[in-house]
């Protein structure tokens, strides 16, 4: 289900343009870049746009032409990086890299010889902020937000249940494993992850975290008292 | 999680993370997060003929989902630190 990067032209009625997020599924806005140019593979700058990045995307949107605008999920950015070596792109900027499906055709060069630009076959952007001191900035709400982006835990894994994260000690302490999901939640350091996916679900990851900390001991005390807290 | 310990042991040693677009990227390991995404810095490209923007690049996160590999450095492994990591693992499952 790689989605890659796409149109994006949802914006807000109210003359600002600004994007209209998922609300209602929990999007926030996290940061407001403007005056950021956007190169998409080799193809050249396409500038002036403002740049918003959301907990869950990346919305490059033209602050010319109100039609004009790309977005791509951070579940499709693979990585990204702070560039800025003047021989390899003449601006400093932020460079990503967009998971694609896996295609036998080579990437976008032979769909620009169409004439025809296929988004969703970009693997790379470039992000270019006028103001290159920001750089670095963006680079860390970048990671912060990839890091809100975990991957939708796949329904093999929820089969097999919550069982085998448990260890017995865990269990003596609250009871049912059900449950222990939810507070492990709410008393992990990284909460704020889990409830902005609202997915139960990504509660075995910080559960495997805490098996293995070092202070376990400690840990799963504190954990049942915030756990009775919260409920 | 067993290998988020364990790659957070490697923190400050050299690695080379294979992406499975068969990138891969050689650099210190700056820091990992239990989705296991990977924070390089001094970065340089392994095959710079396939990528050669990447070569600007001296820092990056690779989102831990599109990793295939990482290459560890010879004497990056405690052995006996993992064997009882494992052992505790398998106890406690």
């Amino acid at each position: 289900m790689v989605v890659g990067l796409r149109d994006f032209t949802q914006r807000a009625g109210d003359g600002s343009g600004k994007p209209i997020l998922d609300e209602s599924n929990g999007e926030e806005l996290m940061h407001v870049q403007s005056s950021v140019a956007v190169a998409l593979g080799n193809r050249t700058v396409e500038s002036p746009g403002t740049l918003y990045i959301t907990s869950r995307k990346l919305i490059w949107l033209s602050d010319v032409d109100m039609a004009k605008g790309y977005a791509v999920d951070f579940l499709s950015i693979s990585l990204h990086a702070v560039s800025r070596d003047p021989e390899t792109y003449s601006s400093p900027c932020i460079y990503t890299q967009i998971d694609v499906e896996e295609d036998e055709d080579e990437d976008e060069s032979d769909t620009e010889s169409t004439g025809v630009l296929d988004l969703s076959k970009i693997r790379e952007m470039r992000l270019v902020p006028s103001d290159s001191s920001q750089l670095d900035t963006l680079f860390d709400i970048f990671c912060e937000c990839a890091e809100l982006n975990p991957e939708p835990i796949e329904e093999e894994e929820e089969e097999s249940g919550h069982n085998w994260v448990f260890s017995a000690d865990q269990m003596d302490v609250s009871g049912g494993g059900e449950e222990d999901a939810d507070w492990q939640i709410s008393q992990s350091p990284t909460s704020v992850i889990g409830h902005s996916n609202g997915e139960e679900g990504l509660a075995q990851p910080m559960l495997e975290l805490q098996i293995n900390d070092q202070r376990f001991e400690d840990a799963e005390e504190m954990a049942h008292e915030s756990g009775t807290k919260d409920h | 999680m067993l290998f988020f310990s364990y790659f957070k042991d490697l923190v400050g040693q050299e690695v080379t993370v294979e992406l499975k677009n068969d990138l891969a990227i050689r650099g210190t390991l700056h820091s990992v997060d239990q989705y296991l995404n990977i924070k390089l810095e001094n970065t340089r490209v392994v095959d710079q003929d396939k990528y050669p923007h990447m070569l600007s690049v001296r820092n990056c996160f690779i989102r831990g989902s599109v990793v295939r590999y990482v290459q560890l450095p010879p004497d990056g492994v405690d052995v006996d630190l993992l064997h009882d990591a494992a052992r505790r693992e398998a106890r406690g499952g």
